[in-house]
């Protein structure tokens, strides 16, 4: 028996691809079917929420509500305020599927918003800078607007659902090496994240709804352009600005919305009550 | 890996030893070692996760204790009387998070030429 | 913001495992092909029972091993792979690697001692656990080879 020494030749055992053309197509798969699995789920998980019953929804809604209320104030003349001028903006003998429940919370950040449940926050600082009743109003008729949409259930379902697609992804990552968590996944729970159709929506309708309670329109979009101009101290709206990207676009919509319908814009302000603007440093009954 | 040193026992991975005939055999010996990685390589081979190549630390390491497993083999074998261990086979295997068992076994037995 | 930070981080770790790993691949491939080709002349056969022993004078045991680590960007395409199915290609390259060292590494040694053939060689890969704390999965490979080399 001879041996005839000779060479194996390269590439059998070892897959000719590139490397990086290898990645690109992993990261593409997974990135195309996570997002086909997100956007079906989605769908699903929007169209089985809003099918909640009230009372469930109350449970949800005082559930993921606590944390938010932290600094809340209570016994305060200016929440039976907001609650009236809420209620006022409703069609006289409209009622809401669930009581909403006005909640003012101490903070500087200018913020409003309703979350699972029908509770609406509003941050103290937000009542420091509106300067007219109908500035307020379209704020909370643009929170109303999200609520009778059941905005804050579907943004929820859809967190949900981005949590289940991530975890498992996480899980199937975590075999070998594990991918950095890209996403903190427990704050995604309490965010709310509204799509800019569902924003034109509430802007819609808040703005309806305004224009029914006073009769026009006047004055309710200063607040807007203001923030729009950076008129305010920027730093403390960033909040409002991230959780709505407010921009002069949103108001050309609504004037463009007014023509057509044909709203006056050009009308007499209601004027807050003078105690509104009282600071928290000071309590408002010193104020009067 | 040499035999030199451990007393002329021969081993082998094959049947027999070329040249010589056995005379006894004694059964199956084995050796085997425990060891854990420690904290320094440990150190220099997480930053070669990120980049790659050998980690030479560990191969010393597994060596070393590889040799000491075999060592192990060979005392078995000459406490039987034997001078040769044919039919190596060596086996690795991780016992918990950091900690390897290495274990050779082989035939223990008695040649003559 | 930390989230940006994170995405940062992976990303540098991504492409400087990319090309330190594709770096030593290179040139680790190089030298085992020079060395393989320095070592064909010796024959590594393995035989059955049936087969009688060949006639030689002295016969030893050797061992060659080798501890190859992944690199990163090999180890986040393999997580990704796990979720697709299929050929892991980018590890393929790594064991290959792993064998044929194990096996040079063998071969030098008995050539070292004055081996004419190498007789009943073994392989034997095992996976030794990833950088310390996380259990991370497979952080390297092991790979002995063995055999008994007769002059
Ligand atoms: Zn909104």
């Amino acid at each position: 028996m001879k041996y005839i020494p000779k060479k194996i030749p390269e590439g059998i055992n070892v897959t000719s691809r590139h490397p990086l053309l290898n990645f690109a197509y992993l990261l593409g798969t997974v990135v195309a079917v996570s997002i086909f699995i997100f956007v079906v789920l989605g769908f699903v998980a929007e169209w089985l929420v809003i099918r909640v019953s009230p009372e469930t929804e109350t449970q949800i809604g005082d559930m993921l509500v606590q944390p938010a209320l932290d600094k809340e104030i209570t016994d305060d003349k200016r929440i039976q305020y907001i609650e009236e001028l809420l209620n006022s903006l409703l069609i006289p003998g409209e009622t809401t599927r669930l009581p909403l429940q006005v909640h003012l919370i101490n903070n500087d950040v200018i913020n409003a918003a309703i979350t699972v449940g029908g509770h609406v926050l509003v941050h103290t600082a937000l009542l420091e800078t509106v300067k007219s009743e109908n500035e307020l109003a379209l704020v909370l008729g643009h929170e109303l607007g999200h609520f009778q949409a059941h905005d804050p259930l579907k943004s929820l379902g859809r967190s949900l659902v981005f949590l289940t697609v991530s975890s498992i992804l996480g899980v199937g990552m975590s075999q070998s090496g594990g991918l950095p968590k890209i996403i903190p996944l427990t704050s995604e729970l309490t965010n709310l994240n509204y799509s800019r159709i569902q924003e034109r929506a509430a802007d819609i309708y808040g703005f309806n709804r305004v224009v029914k309670h006073y009769g026009h329109g006047g004055h309710s979009l200063d607040f807007f352009e203001r923030l729009a101009k950076g008129e305010s101290k920027l730093q403390k709206v960033s909040q409002y600005f991230l959780t709505h990207p407010l921009s002069q676009d949103r108001i050309n919509d609504l004037n463009a919305e007014a023509a057509k319908q044909g709203w006056k814009m050009e009308e007499e302000v209601t004027p807050l009550p003078q105690w509104l603007h009282c600071s928290n440093m000071k309590p408002c009954e010193q104020a009067e | 890996m040499n035999n030199k040193k451990e007393k002329n026992v021969i081993l082998t991975t094959l049947e027999g030893v070329p040249g010589q005939t056995i005379m006894e055999h004694y059964g199956l010996v084995q050796g085997s070692t425990i060891r854990a990685k420690h904290i320094g390589k440990d150190i220099m081979a997480s930053f070669k996760n990120i980049v790659g190549g050998e980690l030479k630390g560990y191969t010393e390491l597994l060596q070393e204790s590889r040799k000491e497993a075999l060592e192990r083999m060979v005392e078995q074998a000459t406490e039987l009387g034997a001078n040769a261990v044919v039919n190596i086979r060596f086996s690795t295997s991780s016992v918990a998070q950091g900690v390897a068992e290495l274990f050779a076994y082989g035939t223990a037995v008695k040649v003559e030429s | 913001m930390d989230a940006l930070v994170q995405i940062l981080f992976f990303v540098v770790l991504l492409i400087l495992g990319y090309f330190w790993g594709r770096y030593f691949e290179k040139r680790h491939y190089k030298s085992i092909l020079r060395r393989e080709k320095k070592t064909l002349n010796i024959p590594i056969v393995n035989f059955g029972a049936k087969q009688s022993l060949i006639d030689v004078q002295e016969a030893a045991l050797f061992a060659g091993s080798v501890v190859i680590s992944i690199d990163y960007f090999k180890m986040i395409s393999a997580a990704f792979r796990n979720l697709v199915g299929g050929r892991v290609t980018v590890y393929e390259s790594l064991l290959d690697r792993g064998r044929r060292e194990a096996l040079l590494r063998m071969k030098e040694d008995a050539i070292k001692w004055g081996a004419n053939q190498i007789l009943n060689v073994r392989l034997e890969t095992a996976t030794i656990g990833g950088s310390s704390g996380n259990n991370s999965g497979p952080g390297s490979i092991e790979v002995i080879a063995y055999g008994t080399g007769v002059k």
